[in-house]
């Protein structure tokens, strides 16, 4: 990590910054930091540059070519605004942070962020309604009839409810239950199947929980379609990224080999079951999860050859992941900051509805976060700094608010006029423990970031330490 | 040439220039009665708070505290540094493995902030009377567990006699799980307090019996086959350790062999230690927003410079950033702050044991080994040995035998450092 702050260690600091301290008083201020941080982690490796960041963005933004991820804390609103423009050409991610008294505020900025393992709650994919050929040999396999009281109470769910399917669609010409009536009618007949002499059946009360998993349709969720038949996945180049070589290895498949569905996760959630049927329907959910993965990697293969890319650019791996979680892939696309914050593109009708329905509704200090960076920019003053014209410095805050709410078509009387006292009061503050709070929302967001698992938010988050409020938005 | 001294350097005005904007100015939206200046500010530096717990939460909470004005914080932990832990308590170094976390908190915070004392105390809660906790104002809980909650719980909000405001300590709570996370604040008899919410925690992970015994499946029945039933088995006097490396590789080659017999993948080391542990991993930054949470409604309550939230916060980030804030509200039938007694209904022809069985199955209650007693006569009482066995007869004996529909019992457990008065009400 590099740590870019021209100042050096003051007064100010040791009440708020934990990685400073009173022997460090008048020595470079990143340089301190960078020091005390890297003692958190030895695995960890450290520069500081003691510039102003404003200068760099200003003089010499290249500087930034040599990062994967910028975090930009307490930026003037001018040098932010440049720093994102910079940052988007280059298809650099860009966090922003703020914090004001007890406000907290996050951006995300980057034109495209996909994501293999989103880590959804369960992966679930049993394919009651379309059973591929070996499931439904070993589903086959099980004479109910004849199996003993203690194998019957074992037979895996999944069994149970795969043969309920196919008596109830072999009497409805191959219809699943549709409706409350034949769903309650599917329980029925699942009840049907067990032994009045067998007390325990957990196995069946498995099944009548999961029935409706046996009646709802395989199908590929509309977001994933999207991706799939993405333009980038259609229009691939020597340039385009992993993800959308395989993204379109799959929709290829979707409409060949896999007839309409996506490559099998494989996984099996556990069940009451004996060991044996268990291990071995485990074992042929994977096998057709590796043939399914086997063919998408084939495509890839034939795709990257077709723009002259080695045939093992993509790793296995990577492919391995992108099938077994090909039902919750997630692609975002953030907006700019430009189009946040240029008049013909901002979502100012949006906030006027929030506000309206809310007039304590977060965006409010949205509000007053931008049009703290207003006033400085207008006035070279921030509002609030000292306390000696408050009054006079609400009024310049209150000016700077109203031009903001004009410019955008919105009615001045949408923010309460506390907002904007509260926010002179705060003056600029950096409450250690909103900076703490801010920090960790952040932190966490650029693991996401870089590491591309789980979801990062879209795009933007206040956090307000007066209710204890996190909101998103999508500004 | 000698340079300026210390206390010039450590100029409150500049050094507390942030948080003074909060504390020297009104504002729409500080908490009614607020009143800037030296008095409110003077209350910041001098009160005593307590926090329990130095470990992921703790770490972050003291510096936190430190960092907000705080000067007089004492911090409680029974337990020493382990090396799992140096991935976000991050007031501990390597060379730290096996030191008290209260007294080498302590030592870093002082170390690097200037003008605060935490007083570190390496032992248990219950160790500490009500004298103890009664000289804090504000009580802040960095716990893992819920049987600690309950007891500081019970022991603050019973500590509150309305006659001597003194003795109204507010209570903070946070707690994190992976990327879940929640902060409270418990006022006592104001709001819910935590054993009203008792029934909201969620149970951890348990595998039935007879899939351990005979139908493994999972690689975790494997190793949970291997500790519950093959150590006991083979080390009758030893009680297992999951701290103990040799104990966990045992385990291991134990729990491998059965995984192989019935064809199961997947043991390992750490899924053995994580099982027998019950271990969550836990990540930096859920710590790093609780704790704030709970600090910054510890500077709100101080100072009054801005409303408490009310009352409960959820936090989950692992799909984007997801914040639930509600007031939970207070159980009449609470057994520590409730006013009501807990109604209890049972057939008259079912035995005490059965009533006992009931409430340790009850998930508002979550008893361990309750002793029960009417206002004449104890019914079964788990200690001392003699009591226990003159009124273990009772057990076996009918609900009818003993009581009277409506009739008061008054329980005590291990897990409530209070009694607790139930009604029992006869059905059928």
């Amino acid at each position: 990590m590099t740590v870019v702050d021209a100042r050096n260690v003051e007064v100010q600091d040791l009440g708020h910054n934990f990685f400073v301290t009173k022997d460090h008083l008048g020595q470079s201020r990143g340089k301190t930091v960078t020091e005390l941080l890297l003692e958190l982690n030895s695995e960890v490796a450290g520069e500081y540059v003691q510039k102003d960041p404003a200068e760099i963005i200003a003089n010499s933004p290249e500087f930034f070519d040599q990062f994967t991820l910028v975090i930009a804390t307490q930026l003037d609103g001018e040098s932010v605004q440049r720093l994102a423009d910079v940052c988007w050409e280059a298809e650099l991610p860009l966090v922003v942070v703020r914090v004001h008294g007890l406000i907290g505020y996050s951006r995300i900025v980057v034109p495209e962020h996909t994501v293999i393992e989103s880590h959804p709650e369960q992966i679930v994919d049993l394919r009651f309604d379309c059973p591929f050929e070996t499931l439904r040999q070993f589903a086959d396999s099980f004479d109910l009839e004849s199996l003993d009281s203690h194998s019957y109470g074992h037979v895996p769910y999944i069994v149970i409810l795969l043969k309920c399917v196919e008596h109830w669609k072999g009497l409805h010409g191959g219809a699943l239950p549709s409706n409350g009536t034949e769903r309650s009618d599917f329980k029925d007949l699942i009840r049907s199947t067990q032994r009045p002499d067998l007390l325990e059946n957990q196995n069946f009360e498995e099944a009548l929980s999961a029935a409706y998993r046996a009646w709802t349709p395989t199908t590929i969720p509309a977001s994933i379609n999207a991706i799939i038949n993405d333009d980038r996945a259609s229009k691939l180049s020597s340039k385009t990224p992993n993800f959308w070589f395989i993204a379109k290895a799959v929709q290829e498949f979707v409409a060949n080999e896999g007839q309409g569905y996506l490559p099998l996760p494989g996984n099996v959630p556990d069940m009451h079951a004996d060991s044996d049927s268990y291990i071995k329907l485990q074992t042929i959910f994977r096998a057709k999860a590796r043939e399914d993965a086997a063919t998408v990697s084939r495509r890839v293969q034939a795709l990257l050859a077709t723009v002259g890319e080695p045939s093992d650019r993509v790793p296995q791996d990577e492919i391995d992941r992108f099938c077994k979680n090909a039902g919750y892939l997630k692609v975002i696309r953030y907006r700019s900051l430009k189009e946040e914050y240029h008049p013909s593109s901002a979502k100012s009708k949006e906030i006027g509805n929030w506000l309206e329905s809310d007039p304590a509704d977060n965006i409010g200090w949205y509000i007053m976060l931008r049009v703290y960076e207003d006033c400085y920019a207008r006035n070279k003053l921030y509002p609030g700094l000292s306390s000696e014209h408050l009054e006079n410095d609400a009024a310049a805050l209150r000016k700077a608010y109203e031009n903001f709410m004009t410019e955008r078509g919105l009615n001045a009387s949408l923010v309460p006029d506390e907002h904007i006292e509260e926010f002179t009061r705060a003056g600029g503050s950096e409450l250690h423990v909103l900076a703490a709070l801010q920090g960790g929302l952040v932190a966490q967001e650029v693991i996401k970031l870089l590491t591309r698992q789980y979801v990062p938010l879209d795009n933007t988050v206040i956090f307000n330490g007066m209710k204890s409020i996190a909101s998103v938005y999508s500004l | 040439m000698s340079f300026a001294q210390p206390q010039h350097i450590l100029n409150p005005e500049l050094r507390w220039h942030d948080l003074y904007k909060y504390l020297d100015r009104p504002g729409p939206y500080a908490n009614e009665g607020f009143t800037p200046g030296a008095v409110v500010k003077e209350f910041l530096h001098s009160i005593k708070i307590l926090v329990v717990g130095a470990g992921g939460l703790g770490c972050e909470l003291l510096k936190d505290l430190a960092l907000t004005g705080f000067t007089d914080i004492h911090v409680i932990d029974m337990d020493t540094i382990d090396i799992s832990n140096l991935n976000r308590q991050f007031l501990f170094r390597a060379s730290d493995v096996g030191r008290s976390k209260a007294e080498t908190a302590a030592e870093f915070i002082m170390k690097r902030v200037p003008g605060v004392t935490i007083t570190p105390f390496f032992g248990k809660i219950q160790d500490k009377d009500e004298d103890y906790y009664d000289q804090f104002t504000i009580i802040i809980c960095g716990l893992d567990s819920v049987e600690a909650r309950r007891w500081i719980n019970a022991t603050v909000v019973n500590m509150y006699d309305e006659d001597y405001p003194e003795t109204f300590k507010p209570i903070i709570d946070g707690g994190t799980e992976g990327f879940k996370g929640q902060s409270r604040i418990i006022l006592p008899s104001i709001t819910a307090c935590y054993e009203c919410s008792l029934d909201m925690q969620t149970k951890p992970t348990t595998y039935p019996m007879c899939t351990i015994a005979n139908t493994p499946r999972l690689p975790e029945h494997c190793i949970e086959w291997a500790s519950v039933l093959e150590w006991p088995r083979e080390f009758p006097e030893k009680k297992l350790d999951g701290d103990d490396p040799e104990h966990i590789k045992w385990l291991l080659d134990r729990a491998s062999s059965r995984a192989k017999e019935f064809d199961i993948t997947g043991v390992t080391y750490s899924l053995a230690q994580g099982v027998v542990k019950n271990i969550i991993p836990a990540i930096a930054s859920t710590n790093a927003i609780v704790a704030a949470s709970c600090a910054t409604e510890a500077f709100k309550i101080a100072t009054n410079c801005s409303t408490p939230m009310s009352n409960y916060m959820m936090y989950v980030g692992d799909q984007g950033v997801y914040t639930y804030t509600f007031e939970l509200q207070k159980k009449e039938d609470c057994p520590v702050c409730g006013g009501v007694s807990i109604k209890i209904e049972i057939h008259p022809s079912a035995t005490l044991q059965d009533l006992i069985d009931l409430l340790m199955e009850r998930k508002d209650t979550q008893l361990k080994k309750p002793s029960l007693r009417t206002e004449s006569t104890s019914l079964y009482m788990q200690a001392p040995r003699m009591l226990e066995e003159a009124t273990r007869p009772n057990l076996v004996r009918t609900i009818a035998d003993l009581l009277s529909d409506g009739e008061q019992v008054t329980v005590t457990d291990e897990a409530l450092p209070i009694s607790m008065n139930m009604t029992v009400h006869f059905t059928g």
